[in-house]
């Protein structure tokens, strides 16, 4: 991809900030050519990747040349986009929101500081991704087990910092955080909760510190570069017992929720159970045109066909108990008569204890086999990811999965949605997979996003988390008292950052100099 | 309480960074005699970067044996590969794999790989490596 030069930064001062980069972190961790630009877009993206162009990318190894970059950026008005190792696939991969920004790539950063194995945490650096700390907790026998998410090819901290999740007791990774240290724009390094005292002995054990708490105000924003994360773990359990169940029908969606909500609110249930439509496990292990030909969504009665071939209900719930053995056996007894109320189905049991492999434990093991879903339509696959946030009730989940699959059987795209569920509330994934290469299909898909996006606004559902091409749009539905808190966000944005070279346009939240970039 | 365990693990590749590029360096400049070690190197890189897909199970296995069959799936037992299609591949990306960038992946490292993925079968005899990966 040719260059495309950050908006006021002329070619000249370009290669001069450039040159001073280099200067920091040595020649070959700037990277500039067509192909490197190429590297850091969204590979995946609906048709837009070019909405998105990096101009370029630097590779520091160490706290002090990340400080010395955000320095350079100051002194050019070159702007950066920090990512961990940048696998946000779905939602945008490595690239910048506003073309021209030099992407920050932390993966030479890539050092665990510390397991704690007595506390349950550790602290790592950005680029740890979730091989590494899985094959380091194996290797070293330390029996603390990470929260993993379908594609585990990402950082700990990228997915933590984004608020994405797993699906064990400590599934959502933002909850886990526990300390951070952050380069701010300004330049200034800060450490959050209790690192902000030197000595102390609790920073990733008491997550408040003392005065107002930051920890959250460097997620999902760009008001930091996050160059440390502390992050709890969880203890290994005795035993896990998990239950697999196939609901036959499309509204059945509805009662699981109702029965499963009050037993995951009361801790009975303490990982996110999620229920998926069982297309997920097909579109994994076959491709469409070998169940269907035709144009337009896979018909209702072919679907039916294929689940029956396959014994799979229309969705299929995954959830899993943690902990002795006889507290898991009671909680399933709970949950398996509360489903017996429903289904006559067999429901599957997988049990592990401690000694067993760990496979099957439900420990969160690193895999990337989610990919494969990508294929589904044929020729090259890409998927974009809508994700919003309903009440944990039935009402909401019926309306938002029947409007949904309506919206998307109006562009011919395959209905495709989980519900994870957590305390209060369940976050609804719904994967668009379409050909990259036709333009008809991600045109439609990117209108649809859109159509989404206001149809969940209207009643009442916000998104946990979106794509880049869709920050302001999300971040408008935001609208109490005049978007009173994109005011505030910018607020904080324009003291930390006056010359507004962090990530701009990250989640609808854009400096005062670049604000005419907004979309 | 394990302070700072950089490096004391049995799982050298990621952390030992540093260690890995002196021996890197190492390789080169001892040249083309260092095949076996070459070998073992972008083994180890390959079984590290590329192994989560593409072992067997792996994502990329599962594609490659759709679209080239069983036979050509698993890339570690392919002969039939040259140097300028893997390096190619892993920059540009192909179908659902995403493209590697040079700062997860600096070119010294992906010529070992390559270099691994073509060796000639006098470096194959007894290097089974569908185990090993991570
Ligand atoms: C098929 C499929 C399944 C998936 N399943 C899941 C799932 O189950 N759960 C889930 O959570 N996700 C899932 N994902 C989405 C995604 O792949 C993961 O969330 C992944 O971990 C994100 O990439 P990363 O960890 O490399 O983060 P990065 O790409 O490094 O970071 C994400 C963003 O966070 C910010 N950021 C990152 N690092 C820093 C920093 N140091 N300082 C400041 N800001 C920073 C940046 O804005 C960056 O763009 C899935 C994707 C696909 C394709
Ligand atoms: C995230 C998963 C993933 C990772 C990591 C990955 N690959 Fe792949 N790779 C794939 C997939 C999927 C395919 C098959 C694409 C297709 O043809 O549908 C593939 C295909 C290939 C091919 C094409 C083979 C052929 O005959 O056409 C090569 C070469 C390759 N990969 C090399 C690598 C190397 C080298 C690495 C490590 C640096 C790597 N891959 C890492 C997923 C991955």
């Amino acid at each position: 991809m040719r260059l495309v030069l950050p908006p006021g930064v002329s070619e000249t001062v370009f290669q001069k900030a450039l040159q001073a980069l280099a200067g920091v972190v040595g020649k070959q961790w700037v990277l500039a050519t067509d192909e490197d630009r190429e590297t850091f877009m969204d590979f995946y993206a609906a048709g837009d990747a070019d909405l998105h162009v990096p101009s370029a990318a630097v590779g520091p190894q160490s706290l002090e040349e990340v400080q010395a970059i955000v320095r350079i950026a100051n002194e050019y008005k070159v702007p950066l986009w920090p990512i961990s190792r940048g696998k946000n696939l779905g939602y945008g991969a490595a690239a910048p929101c506003m073309s021209g920004t030099v992407v920050l790539d932390l993966a030479r950063m890539n050092r665990i500081l510390d397991v704690n194995e007595r506390f349950g945490y550790c602290l790592l650096e950005p680029g740890v991704g979730f091989f590494d700390l899985f094959h380091y907790l194996q290797a070293n026998k330390i029996k603390l087990w990470m929260s993993i998410p379908a594609n585990a090819w990402g950082s700990v901290v990228g997915n933590a910092l984004e608020r994405g999740y797993g699906y064990t007791p400590y599934g959502e990774n933002t909850r886990n955080i526990c300390g951070l240290e952050v380069v701010l724009p300004n330049g200034e390094l800060v450490r959050t909760g209790n690192g902000a005292m030197s000595n102390s002995v609790s920073w990733q054990l008491f997550k408040y510190g003392y005065g107002p708490s930051w920890d959250q105000l460097f997620c999902q924003s760009n008001f930091g570069i996050v160059t440390k994360m502390g992050m709890w773990l969880m203890p290994e359990p005795e035993a896990t017992l998990g239950l697999n169940i196939q609901l036959p029908n499309p509204d059945d969606v509805g009662w699981a929720i109702d029965e499963l909500a009050p037993l995951r609110m009361r801790g009975v249930i303490e990982q996110s159970p999620s229920i998926g439509n069982s297309l997920r496990f097909v579109a994994s292990a076959t491709q469409r045109s070998q169940w269907y030909q035709g144009d337009g969504a896979l018909p209702d009665d072919v679907l039916l066909e294929i689940l029956k071939k396959n014994n799979l209900g229309w969705w299929t719930v995954n959830l899993r108990l943690y902990g002795y053995d006889e507290v898991n056996e009671v909680h399933a007894r709970i949950i398996r008569e509360a489903f017996r109320k429903h289904v006559k189905q067999e429901i599957e049991t997988v049990k592990w204890h401690r000694g067993d492999s760990i496979e099957n434990s439900g420990a969160g093991v690193p895999a990337t086999n989610a990919l494969q879903i990508i294929n589904w339509r044929g020729g090259r696959g890409g998927h974009i990811g809508f994700s919003p946030v309903l009440p944990a009730a039935s009402e909401h989940v019926l309306k938002q999965f029947h409007s949904t699959k309506k919206r998307y059987e109006e562009i011919g795209v395959d209905y495709y949605g989980s519900f994870t569920l957590f305390e209060r509330y369940t976050t609804n994934v719904n994967m668009m997979v379409y050909d990259r290469d036709d333009q008809e299909m991600t045109s439609k898909v990117r209108a649809l996003f859109k159509v989404l996006i206001a149809d969940a606004a209207r009643e009442g559902y916000s998104e946990y988390r979106t794509h880049i091409s869709y920050m302001d749009d999300v971040a408008l539905t935001f609208d109490f008292n005049h978007h009173s808190l994109l005011r505030l966000n910018e607020a904080v944005k324009e003291a930390l950052d006056p010359n507004g070279i962090l990530a701009p346009g990250k989640q609808g939240v854009w400096p005062r100099a670049r604000r005419p970039a907004r979309a | 309480m394990k302070r700072n365990p950089l490096g004391s693990g049995n799982w050298p590749f990621r952390f030992g960074a540093l260690a890995l590029s002196l021996a890197i360096a190492g390789a080169i400049s001892r040249g083309a005699d260092d095949s076996v070690q070459k070998v073992e190197q972008g083994k180890k890189l390959f079984q590290e970067r590329c192994g989560y897909c593409h072992r067997a199970g792996g994502t990329g296995t599962i594609m490659l044996t759709r679209r080239l069959g069983k036979d050509r799936s698993l890339l570690e037992e392919r002969t039939d590969l040259t140097v300028a299609y893997v390096k190619k591949i892993t920059r540009v990306g192909i179908n659902g794999m995403p493209p590697h960038n040079r700062i997860e992946l600096p070119d010294p490292e992906l010529d070992l790989i390559a270099f691994y993925l073509t060796r000639p079968a006098s470096l194959r005899a007894a290097d089974t490596s569908k185990e090993g990966a991570p």
